[in-house]
């Protein structure tokens, strides 16, 4: 037998190498902090644990959507289809409950754990830190708003005797319904993560995203409902009642009788403003903090 | 072209503390330790070449890169051990190692292989699956330093590497980062208060203190021009370090032990041997100690002091 080539070792040697391919620079970074921070709302590659609430909560958003669908199922014809503006109406919940549990991990985590000067000293700046995190946040919300409303549609026009009659018409009310999602999305989530980065202690940012959900909203209703006059401005304080004003003003739709938009006479475009005010505002404070944060 | 290079960097927190002070430093390509002593602005100098934070004032480039301009192109080829905790606990190695790859612009499909590559590399096997969180001081090091070496940087900055090792990690990973610097040819500034280590890795030594540079050059000129020389006798100390001061040397009583001042000269050796001999004491040890960083720093006041106490 002949003695065995020594030289075969090597190739089992899979030690450090150099690295001579693709470097894709800033972009590649952003994107791959979006796609990271996304997998983790949702605590995709992450233990069980993580995964229980977000879990949760879209199981929660989806719900109408299900049941509606189940319903006319059995019962066929009889069933009242849910309108897409009622829809947004109870997402509203999910999405405040979502903001609350999911935005201190996303910007709390890499104060937290002080991964933070990781990422600020490779290939991105602290800008883009930022608002990889906010997009990833806010496409997070809109499996929320927008994907239980897919669902529904695509459902109900299989479900309708003529596919491209339902198409036909239901079509006006697709734009309409991706603004809305996006708009509320983009609202409550840059202002949930503005307000969950001021600080690294998860139960305090949930706290205080809680309270911006929940102090408003009877304030809101306190000073339209009962106090009037200049008070009705204070719609436009409550995520609850601006977010729903606006896609309100999106499907061009009367508000109810004695709703807080009903009573509060504010334009129904003014919501439309304070959901874009909001947004930019939230992400103003975000890129704010994260530019200046010790890393 | 240096490595880095900064004009009259100053760096100053609120009004009061001056961590950099108009500091001027060249550094070749190479090992480089980084000596100060805590608060020395070793730590804030890496940081500001790393963009972490802005320098008050002042300019630097790293690799002919300016700092301030070209701070995202620049970090693709720079790694960064810190020195605090920075791992998430509830991810695995393999995931955090690859994810931050790709932070530094590597494409997945390459961020996955160099991730198995690197973390080999540093010694972590089967744990590299599981969670971080239950990794041992010397494991989170290990990765600490995986992440910074992930994309194959040209420049690798190590915020005290060993610290919270025990004994036999601290060897391991000055072993590492010695193998990394000269078989991979990958420039390293090494920064740390404990000259031991330093002299163990580096080739080239950089001090600086209370925000100015104070001294820098091959590793060799300091380690010959300064260290102390333990002696012990079968005798009196006091009576050989009495004769040792007749012969002119700078010595100290420290127990049992006589300290003489090596003052850049090998002289000392022979006078000792000469005293012992004249005063009938029989010679148990002579070694080499290390001095600590103080003496380093200001050799001549501090020394004096040292011996003449």
């Amino acid at each position: 037998m002949p003695p065995a080539d020594q030289r075969t070792g090597s190739i089992y040697d899979l030690g450090y190498r150099r690295y001579d391919g693709l470097r894709l620079g800033r972009q590649h970074a952003v994107l791959s902090l979006y796609v990271y921070t996304l997998r983790g709302a949702f605590g995709i590659g992450r233990r069980a644990s993580s995964k229980i609430i977000p879990i949760i909560i879209t199981v929660i958003a989806f719900l109408p959507a299900l049941i509606q669908l189940g319903v006319a199922a059995i019962v066929s014809d009889e069933v009242d289809i849910i309108r897409p503006e009622n829809y947004f109406g109870f997402v509203q919940v999910p999405v405040a409950l979502f903001c609350a549990a999911i935005a201190p991990e996303i910007t709390g985590r890499d104060m937290r754990q002080r991964t933070l000067s990781l990422y600020f000293s490779r290939a991105l700046e602290r800008r883009d830190y930022a608002l990889a995190k906010l997009a990833a946040f806010a496409t997070a919300l809109m499996v929320l708003t927008l994907a239980p409303q897919a669902l529904l549609l695509v459902g109900n026009g299989l479900a309708s005797k003529d596919l491209a009659d339902y198409v036909g018409d239901n079509w006006k009310d697709m734009p309409r319904t991706i603004i809305s999602g996006v708009g509320i999305a983009a609202a409550m989530g840059a202002v949930a993560l503005a307000i969950a980065a001021q600080t690294s202690r998860r139960a305090y940012a949930t706290i205080a995203v809680v309270a911006w959900f929940l102090v408003t909203w009877p304030i809101s209703g306190i000073l339209v409902a009962e106090v009037g006059g200049a008070g009705r401005a204070a719609a436009l304080l409550s995520p609850f009642d601006f977010v729903y004003g606006a896609t309100l003003w999106v499907f061009d739709v009367e508000p109810d009788q004695d709703s807080v938009q009903d009573l509060a006479e504010i334009p129904l475009w003014g919501y439309g403003a304070a959901v874009a005010a909001y947004a930019a505002a939230g992400t103003a404070l975000v890129i704010r903090r994260f530019g200046r944060i010790a890393a | 072209m240096a490595l880095i290079e900064t004009q009259q960097l100053t760096k100053r927190y609120g009004e009061t503390v001056l961590a950099l002070n108009g500091l001027d430093l060249v550094v070749e390509p190479g090992i480089t330790g980084l000596v100060g002593a805590n608060g020395a602005g070793k730590s804030t100098l890496i940081k500001i070449l790393l963009g972490l934070l802005e320098p008050t004032s002042g300019e630097a480039t790293v690799l002919g890169y300016e700092i301030a301009r070209e701070g995202p192109v620049l970090r693709q080829y720079v790694g960064y051990m810190p020195e605090h905790d920075c791992l998430p606990g509830d991810v695995s190695a393999t995931e955090f190692v690859a994810h931050m790859a790709q932070i530094n612009g590597l494409p997945r499909a390459a961020a996955r292989e160099r991730t198995a590559e690197t973390l080999r590399h540093v010694g972590l096997f089967e744990e590299r699956y599981r969670e971080m969180r239950g990794y041992s001081t010397g494991m989170k090091q290990r990765v600490k330093l995986a992440q910074a070496l992930v994309h194959d940087p040209r420049v690798l900055f190590l915020d005290e590497p060993t610290n919270g090792l025990d004994p036999a990690g601290r060897d391991e990973m000055l072993d590492l980062v010695r193998r990394t610097g000269k078989e991979f040819g990958i420039s390293i500034i090494m920064a740390s208060h404990l000259l031991g280590e330093i002299e163990r890795v580096c080739e080239y030594l950089v001090v600086i203190d209370g925000g100015q540079l104070l001294q820098q050059g091959p590793l060799g000129d300091f380690t010959a021009a300064m260290g102390v020389l333990a002696v012990e006798v079968e005798g009196e100390a006091a009576v050989l370090a009495g004769n040792l001061r007749e012969r002119g040397l700078r010595v100290e009583v420290e127990g049992r032990m006589v300290l003489v001042a090596l003052e850049g000269d090998e002289r000392a050796f022979d006078l000792i041997r000469d005293s012992c001999a004249d005063l009938g004491f029989g010679l148990v040890r002579l070694e080499r100690r290390r001095q600590n960083l103080e003496d380093l720093f200001r050799p001549t006041e501090k020394g004096t002091a040292h011996a003449a106490s």
